[in-house]
């Protein structure tokens, strides 16, 4: 009996995350069970970045279409993955255009709908993400349906100017139309649920099953009392309580069906205790994490944030930029404006190479990581100084198990639905798509 | 009641008067006459052929007109009022004529608006924010111990609050992370002797077996967790984790802890839920549920056992003791609840370090510790209004403010009352010449709207406009028009280059409404402090409010602003009153809103009147409909 509820202070200490800032997990899971996972057919994975604010006129598209093309200044990073990208032009989101300058298309971008004015009361994107429709489907069979990380809490306030609340600009996952989805930001706390998720018959997760059906019972008394939209709140989170169980059994089930980790959850270097100071080596933490869960297979669907929509972040920490991201966005046609806008967007193609770098160390049998993955760059908006909705900058790196079509510029015409790309992107996934928000088919030529 | 109104609208029209800096009585205005102002102002370019910003104004009818598009008419009003519109290079009314206008809409939409009933507004149940959370396992088990930390941020809905109920969500992570934050705070718990102290109020003895001494134990705790007296089902349910854990060979303290864990991931405890209003008729909330209302709006965290006490002796509701209540709550030290929430998410200071960081190679004085005293002076400054019953003006002037070190010598004060200051932020009377005193000199406000490298007049205008006037700038188009295509020559001074951007004319529209105000704050740099000149050039600090009036250097900011004093009471109520009650106002709130504002008026504007005015208003003591 005493291990049914090993309520002991080891437990205790373990929830202190004492036994974390011991050196790092390598092999903590057993390595045997790990690697004989690998075996099986690996899974295609999909993971979005968000950059904000956009990027200068007229210096992101490649010269040259179809596979002879030439990368831009701006994406000139990736020239070691020429042949794993797709870059498809003139793609937008007929939705994001209209309401204000930045939070319709950050909300929306991977929805593809318009989202509700509003300051809170009635918060809606009309939608579901791209990201979590493919959790929906595919979420139940790794212990995390998906993960989302970013850089920054969510905005303080809201923004009475444009009369939109500051939630819309910080999420782009949207689990049901009034269902913005948190993200994480610490990568040490990301890691730490990272390692919570993987740990198979885990003693704790057995103590938590009886207080989680203690919740649950509470629930659904005070559920009783309530009229239509408390209900709701309380159906919010019994939901995030029921996925918590569904995840404890599904850790801790002998069942051969049960989830098994196909790597162990590990990490190279020392993990911070706190979120690091320098915006980059923060970025790349959190890119790590994405590598982690996907080699793990403690989820298949992940996105990033690299700032919140109108982020101000201080890029000076770049050889010629002097200033913060969104004041430099407004250019105003200023040439040393543009210079540093431009700079800024090439650091996070580069932050993007850096993600596919690590993706392609991974080998899975046969393929790397990243053949066996899809990963998203993205803006919500070109020129951040007209906020263009037009021609938005997107790139698909990876293969997604050879069914991407990939060193490829795609040229299309003005005004192509970005939602053709997320049709095509689902049915690589594996989750069969006919339509999302406005597309009009798969986007021609991605799909191998 | 008919006089009450009557009253009221003559007192709207006055004050409406003297906002706009008219001290004669208005002259009459009707609807006709609105008519003809729209006529004469507003139909060039709002008419049915060719609406410019999809405003048709040419069916006006008269007062009825209002009735049917209201929100259309506040808007209408507001740009009126604050003189965006007409456009600068049309046609423009007199002032008294704008006044008498704008006077006419706000008294006729506030009579269809306000009627004689009780107006008390949804209430909807909603989880404790980050903070409250945090502060709430604070007071639950006596440690100090974030237990927050690991849990989301929350974003912020309604008057711009992260305690609106409407943007209060839940993701997958929540529950997660609410379970290890759990077992972490009781982990701290266990360990720490005033956290014993306060759980175990019940040990098993030979007059106590085991199970009724645990029985009290979290009896007793989840009165105080769930904010009113447990079911007796609620109450079996701790006990049965109690009883299973002791099964396992738990000691009586491990197995309390245990249940504890059980109490801190109900929903019970996670949620401020009150019960919902049966009848159509206006029903008060029990005194629990205004103790839980009181406790969060005062100190954003529990109730204490004093008020836990008059609740169950049904005494919250009377007048005097809700009176002493508040009085008591305000001086206690926990309404720095309320002071950092509510001025750090009003004032935006919550943004530094954040969303705003001054460039370090720059302003390497912007260290932790001035950062550091940046963020308490807002907040010890409201807790002394507040707990001193001090004017509401004093948050636009005053003689004193709250400082540390770093912060006294950026605000070039070394000593007080001959004493050195420390790293700890206390009371700082200001020499007389001072530049600062009042949230408009403070150097986190300054400094949250600044750009890392350099000021940003515009920055800080709109903020001047929108923080404390409630009067925010139309927002600029979904999509920009093109610029010229030639790059344009680099301009020397800020002034001159947000000279060059105003000649857009689409970008003039809101900026010389923003830029000009935020002019007269350039003595103060990126960081708040006070300077002469800015890149070899001597600083220009002239700028106008959309008004037209005129100021020069934030003495005469204040000056202006302090003409406004019931504009600027009248906002500070909306948005206290949105923080107190945890939801965007909507229509009818308003009504409430300008019954407080009228008692401020006639107290000289005292802080307390303000926040009596809001615990004693329907929307606070009611049950939601």
């Amino acid at each position: 009996m005493r291990n049914r509820f090993p309520l002991s202070r080891r437990t205790f200490l373990r929830g202190t995350g004492v036994s974390l800032a011991l050196p790092w997990l390598e092999g903590m899971l057993p390595r045997a069970s790990a690697s004989a996972a690998v075996a099986d057919a690996a899974p295609v994975r999909m993971a979005v970045l968000f950059m904000p604010n956009g990027v200068p006129p007229k210096k992101w598209s490649p010269s040259g279409v179809g596979r002879e093309f030439e990368l831009s200044s701006i994406l000139e990073p990736l020239k070691d993955f020429k042949n794993d990208i797709v870059i498809p032009t003139n793609l937008w989101h007929q939705a994001s255009n209209t309401g204000d300058g930045h939070y319709v298309k950050t909300a929306g971008l991977l929805t593809g709908t318009t989202i509700n004015k509003t300051v809170g009361l009635d918060l809606n994107c009309n939608g579901v993400s791209l990201d979590q429709v493919a959790a929906q489907a595919i979420g139940r069979q790794t212990p995390l349906p998906s993960l989302e990380l970013g850089t920054d809490p969510v905005d303080l306030g809201v923004d009475a100017q444009v009369g939109y609340t500051r939630v819309y600009g910080g999420h782009i996952s949207w689990s049901g139309p009034t269902r913005p989805v948190a993200k994480e930001i610490h990568p040490r706390l990301v890691y730490e649920r990272l390692f919570r998720a993987a740990q198979p018959h885990d003693a704790a997760a057995t103590s938590d099953k009886p207080l989680l059906d203690l919740v649950l019972g509470d629930a659904k008394r005070l559920r009783a009392q309530l009229g239509g939209h408390d209900r709701q709140k309380i159906d919010e989170y019994l939901e995030s309580v029921r996925a918590l169980e569904q995840r404890l059994d599904r850790t801790t089930s002998s069942d051969r069906q049960a989830w098994k980790p196909r790597a162990a959850v590990e990490h190279a270097g020392t993990l911070p205790a706190a979120i690091p100071e320098s915006h980059q080596e923060h970025v790349q933490l959190m890119l790590d994490m994405i590598v982690l869960a996907f080699r793990a297979d403690v989820t298949r669907v992940s996105t990033f944030m690299f700032g919140n929509s109108v982020s101000g972040t201080d890029f000076s920490f770049l050889d010629g930029v002097k200033g913060g991201h969104h004041p430099l966005s407004h250019h105003q046609n200023e040439e040393s404006n543009l210079k540093q806008y431009e700079l800024i967007a090439r650091w996070h193609i580069a932050q993007y190479a850096y993600l596919l770098t690590k993706l392609r160390e991974v080998r899975e049998g046969e393929r790397s990581l990243l053949e066996n993955t899809m990963v998203m760059f993205g803006s919500d908006l070109h020129d951040g100084n007209r906020h263009s909705p037009h021609n938005l900058p997107i790139v698909l790196a990876g293969q997604a198990g050879g069914r991407l079509q990939t060193g490829q510029h795609l040229e299309f015409s003005a005004d192509t639905p970005l939602a053709n790309l997320y049709v095509s992107m689902l049915t690589a996934m594996g989750v069969p798509t006919k339509r999302f928000a406005d597309s009009t088919g798969p986007l021609p030529g991605v799909l191998a | 009641m008919q006089r009450t109104k009557r009253h009221l609208l003559s007192w709207l029209v006055l004050s409406m008067g003297m906002a706009t800096g008219v001290q004669a009585e208005p002259p009459e205005f009707d609807a006709a006459a609105a008519g003809r102002f729209i006529e004469q102002y507003c139909l060039d370019c709002h008419n049915a052929d060719d609406p410019q910003a999809g405003l048709n104004l040419a069916g006006f009818s008269g007062a009825e007109s209002l009735a049917d598009a209201r929100p259309k008419w506040q808007k209408l009003m507001r740009r009126v009022k604050q003189h965006e519109m007409p456009p600068p290079d049309v046609d423009h009314p007199p002032l008294e004529e704008r006044a008498a206008f704008t006077n006419w809409v706000t008294a006729t939409l506030h009579e269809q608006i306000c009627g004689d009933g009780i107006w008390r507004g949804p209430a909807p149940i909603r989880r404790l924010n980050k903070s409250e959370y945090r502060a709430t396992i604070r007071d639950l088990l006596g440690v100090h111990f974030d237990a927050a930390y690991a849990l989301p941020d929350d974003g912020a809905g309604g008057e711009g609050f992260d305690n609106a109920a409407e943007t209060l969500f839940l993701s997958p992570l929540h529950a997660e992370m609410y379970l290890e934050a759990a077992k972490q705070a009781l982990a701290y718990a266990a360990k720490d002797a005033r956290a014993q102290k306060i759980i175990f109020d019940g040990q098993p003895s030979a007059d106590l077996s085991v199970v009724d001494a645990a029985r009290k134990v979290l009896e007793r705790f989840a009165l105080r967790a769930f904010r009113r007296p447990p079911t007796a089902e609620e109450v079996d349910a701790l006990l049965s984790l109690f009883t299973a854990a002791r099964q396992s060979q738990q000691s009586f303290e491990e197995a309390i802890l245990y249940a504890l864990q059980g109490a801190l991931v109900s929903p019970n405890f996670l949620f401020r839920v009150e019960q919902r209003s049966e009848s159509d008729q206006p029903e008060p909330l029990n005194d629990y549920e205004l103790a839980t209302r009181l406790s969060y709006f005062l100190w954003g965290s529990m109730a204490d056992d004093a008020l836990l006490e008059l609740a169950r002796e049904g005494k919250l509701r009377d007048e005097t003791v809700l009176r002493e209540q508040m009085v008591r709550m305000l001086k206690d030290d926990k309404s720095r609840g309320l002071a950092e929430s509510f001025m750090g998410q009003w004032l935006g200071v919550r943004r530094l370090g954040v969303e705003t960081k001054p460039n370090a190679e720059l302003f390497p004085e912007f260290n932790y510790e001035l950062e550091d005293g940046m963020r308490q002076e807002p907040i010890r400054f409201f807790q002394e209004i507040l707990a001193e019953d001090l004017s509401l003006m004093t948050l636009i002037d005053a003689d004193f403010t709250y400082a540390n070190k770093a912060l006294a010598r950026l605000y070039e004060i070394d000593k007080t009352a001959g004493k050195e200051i420390n790293e700890w932020t206390i009371r700082l009377p200001l020499p007389e010449g001072s530049p600062r005193g009042g949230v408009l000199t403070m150097a986190g406000v300054l400094t949250a709207n600044s750009y890392p490298h350099r000021t940003s007049p515009v920055l800080r205008g709109k903020w001047v406009l929108e923080t404390l006037l409630g009067a925010g700038p139309p927002p600029p188009p979904p999509e920009v028009p093109a610029l010229p295509e030639e790059p344009q020559e680099t301009a020397v001074t800020l002034r001159a280059r947000l000279e060059q951007h105003r000649a857009d004319a689409t970008c003039a529209a809101c900026h010389k409404l923003m830029d000009p105000v935020g002019f007269c704050l350039e003595n103060f740099d990126a960081i708040g402090r006070w300077r002469t000149e800015d890149s070899g050039q001597p600083i220009d600090a002239t700028g106008e409010l959309p008004s037209g009036q005129q100021c020069d250097g934030p003495e005469g900011l204040k000056k202006l602003l302090l003409e406004r004093k019931d504009d600027f009471a009248r906002h500070f109520t909306t948005k206290l009153l949105g923080y107190a009650i945890g939801r965007g106002l909507v229509d009818k709130d308003y009504c409430e809103v300008d019954r407080i504002a009228k008692t401020l008026q006639d107290s000289e504007y005292k802080a307390q009147t303000l926040v009596w005015g809001i615990i004693t208003s329907p929307p606070f003591t009611m049950r939601g409909n």
